[in-house]
């Protein structure tokens, strides 16, 4: 059972991530590496400030604003200096390497005596009256810090998502999708399109630098190396959610990414479980996303391909 | 009213590619004049509007909008002027987002875009009533994504976005030239009708010799990135599609007759 909330929480929290990324590749087609680089700023920035004893929420705040910097940094490579979005990614994701240490100042930073959001959670549920260690939850027994800590991670996840919902619906937002869905047409309505895609690339950062953020405070350190592989995470549970429950609206893609991301990491951790080398884990995601991003055009190509040998 | 004083474009200048699209062109237009352009591929009408519409800077010469010098204005800022409707019935609008989205995004054409929400109380209202005018049924489907419409309906919705603020000017860009005659026929009665309604200035391009002749109050004909034809009142009136096609037809014999006096030179003296 503590493997399954554990599981579950960090889904939520790389949830944040994939929604970051869900701006990125579904709303911009622009795959965004620099999600590597800004996950770990956001992790570090937020190490920094909680060992200095600085408030969880404000130190996560600081790493929204430092994912907001490198997000946007990404967007003026690309559409004021005419770079490759890829390129312009992967320029701003090395850079990030080094600014990481240099926050940092080494390249691990242990928070296991700061305060994080954990400690207020838990401190919510000895508010409650939940004063000890440990607690049944269908017949399990599971420790109280824990379950205090999921139910803080999911209802920040809840408001993140409602208030992205919210954001795309505004006139901003909605200038938001046209600018990925049709530059000429928004541009011929007076937008800017250069702009739009620094704030959305600027917004997607900001949320998976809080990702890492929660990340680090849940896992209780930073690292320089905990951005690899991430996009590819971030792009999987993109995918799994639109599996899970289609593209027909931006409210359910929103579910739907997020889900996607909790679904993920549970069939993760059982598959550790069951003796998964973790060394094949990134391997594995990379296949799996291969086979989301072929399988679609593959299967109608072999549907197509019917009638006409029917023909012959 | 619009004034274009001696515009110039060459595109790939100094490659085997050159095309001098325009060349000195000046026109002006005034105040609720709708004027149809026709001319031979390659001519220069689309860059004609595309030139007022800033999809590039003019190489020379000075482009004058509502009294404004709007020469060096990129695109997005000239929007705030301009209503514009694309050949490409997919070039106009947002297709994953709903038809109610799409017009409310051009509801605020060259307008600050802020926090308030797009689709706000007494807004589908106003949209109902103003989406029946296209007398498409389309005020039913509000919510639908503009990606199951079809060619027509598109065209005809970013007509209604293209003019829903009142424009500077209006640039139809063959609008109708990649739909089916029936919807072709009926976008360009609901452009008259709404160019009417709300006296627009309006500029379109088109290569239907009919629909040149018989809408607006002028005809411009371009060759050769010049304007080489500029009829309008009482001559624009008479002016019979036979008419419009004499004159082409008299354009090519010309240049037959240039390219085949310079064939003769050339085997005469080389």
């Amino acid at each position: 059972m503590t493997l399954v909330i554990g599981a579950l929480t960090i889904g939520l929290i790389l949830s944040v991530l994939a929604l970051g990324v869900y701006i990125s590749f579904r709303i911009f087609e622009f795959p965004d590496i620099t999600a590597e680089g800004s996950i770990t700023l956001g992790a570090a920035v937020a190490a920094i400030f909680l060992v200095s004893g600085t408030n969880p929420f404000a130190a996560t705040a600081a790493a929204f604003c430092a994912g907001l910097a490198a997000g946007s940094l990404t967007g003026v490579l690309h559409t004021k200096f005419k770079i490759n979005g890829l390129l312009s990614g992967i320029l701003v994701m090395t850079a990030l390497y080094s600014v990481n240490l240099h926050v940092m100042g080494k390249s691990n930073v242990p928070l296991l005596s700061a305060t994080t959001f954990g400690n207020y959670a838990e401190d919510a549920a000895r508010a409650l009256g939940m004063t000890a260690a440990n607690m049944r939850m269908f017949g399990w027994e599971v420790s109280v810090r824990d379950v205090s800590i999921l139910v803080a991670v999911c209802g920040a996840i809840v408001i993140m998502g409602f208030l992205l919902d919210r954001f795309f619906r505004t006139h901003l937002g909605t200038a938001m999708r046209a600018t990925g869905d049709n530059p000429q047409m928004i541009r011929a309505l007076g937008v800017d399109v250069g702009a739009m895609m620094i704030l959305g690339l600027a917004v997607s950062n900001g949320l998976i630098a809080v990702s890492g953020a929660l990340l680090a405070q849940y896992q209780g350190f930073a690292d320089v190396q905990m951005g690899i592989g991430m996009l590819v995470w971030g792009l999987a549970s993109v995918i799994i959610g639109e599996a899970l429950v289609g593209v027909r609206s931006l409210g359910l893609s929103i579910v739907g990414t997020i889900m996607g991301s909790v679904l993920f990491r549970l069939l993760v951790a059982m598959a550790l479980r069951w003796g998964l080398d973790p060394n094949d884990l990134k391997l594995i995601t990379a296949v799996f996303v291969f086979g989301a991003l072929v399988l679609p055009s593959l299967l109608s190509k072999l549907r197509s391909r019917k009638p006409q040998v029917a023909h012959a | 009213m619009l004034e274009l004083r001696q515009i110039s474009k060459t595109f790939n200048p100094d490659t085997i590619n050159e095309v001098r699209s325009l060349r000195e062109v000046s026109l002006s237009i005034e105040d609720g004049s709708f004027v149809t352009v026709i001319g031979t591929n390659g001519s220069g009408k689309s860059t004609l509007l595309n030139a007022v519409a800033g999809t590039f800077f003019v190489d020379s010469g000075s482009i004058h909008l509502g009294g404004r010098e709007v020469t060096r204005w990129p695109e997005h800022r000239r929007a705030s002027l301009i209503g514009r409707v694309f050949q490409n019935p997919f070039s106009g609008t947002a297709p994953t987002m709903s038809i109610a989205e799409n017009l409310a995004l051009a509801a605020r054409r060259g307008r600050s875009r802020g926090f308030g929400p797009a689709l706000g109380h007494g807004w589908m209202h106003e949209l109902h009533d103003r989406v029946r005018v296209l007398h498409m049924g389309l005020e039913s489907r509000l919510a639908n994504a503009i990606g199951t419409l079809s060619g027509g309906e598109r065209q005809a919705l970013t007509l209604l976005m293209a003019t829903w603020l009142r424009p500077e000017i209006l640039l139809l860009d063959e609008h109708t030239a990649a739909l089916d005659p029936k919807s072709g026929d009926k976008v360009i009665r609901v452009s008259e009708e709404i160019i009417a309604r709300d006296k627009l200035t309006a500029l379109m391009v088109t290569h239907s010799m009919s629909q040149a002749a018989t809408l607006g109050d002028r005809l411009i004909m371009m060759h050769r990135g010049r304007i080489i034809y500029d009829a309008r009142g009482a001559e624009k009136v008479r002016l019979r599609p036979a008419d419009l096609l004499a004159r082409f037809e008299e354009l090519r014999r010309g240049e037959q007759l240039d390219e085949t006096a310079a064939d003769m030179l050339k085997r005469a003296y080389v």
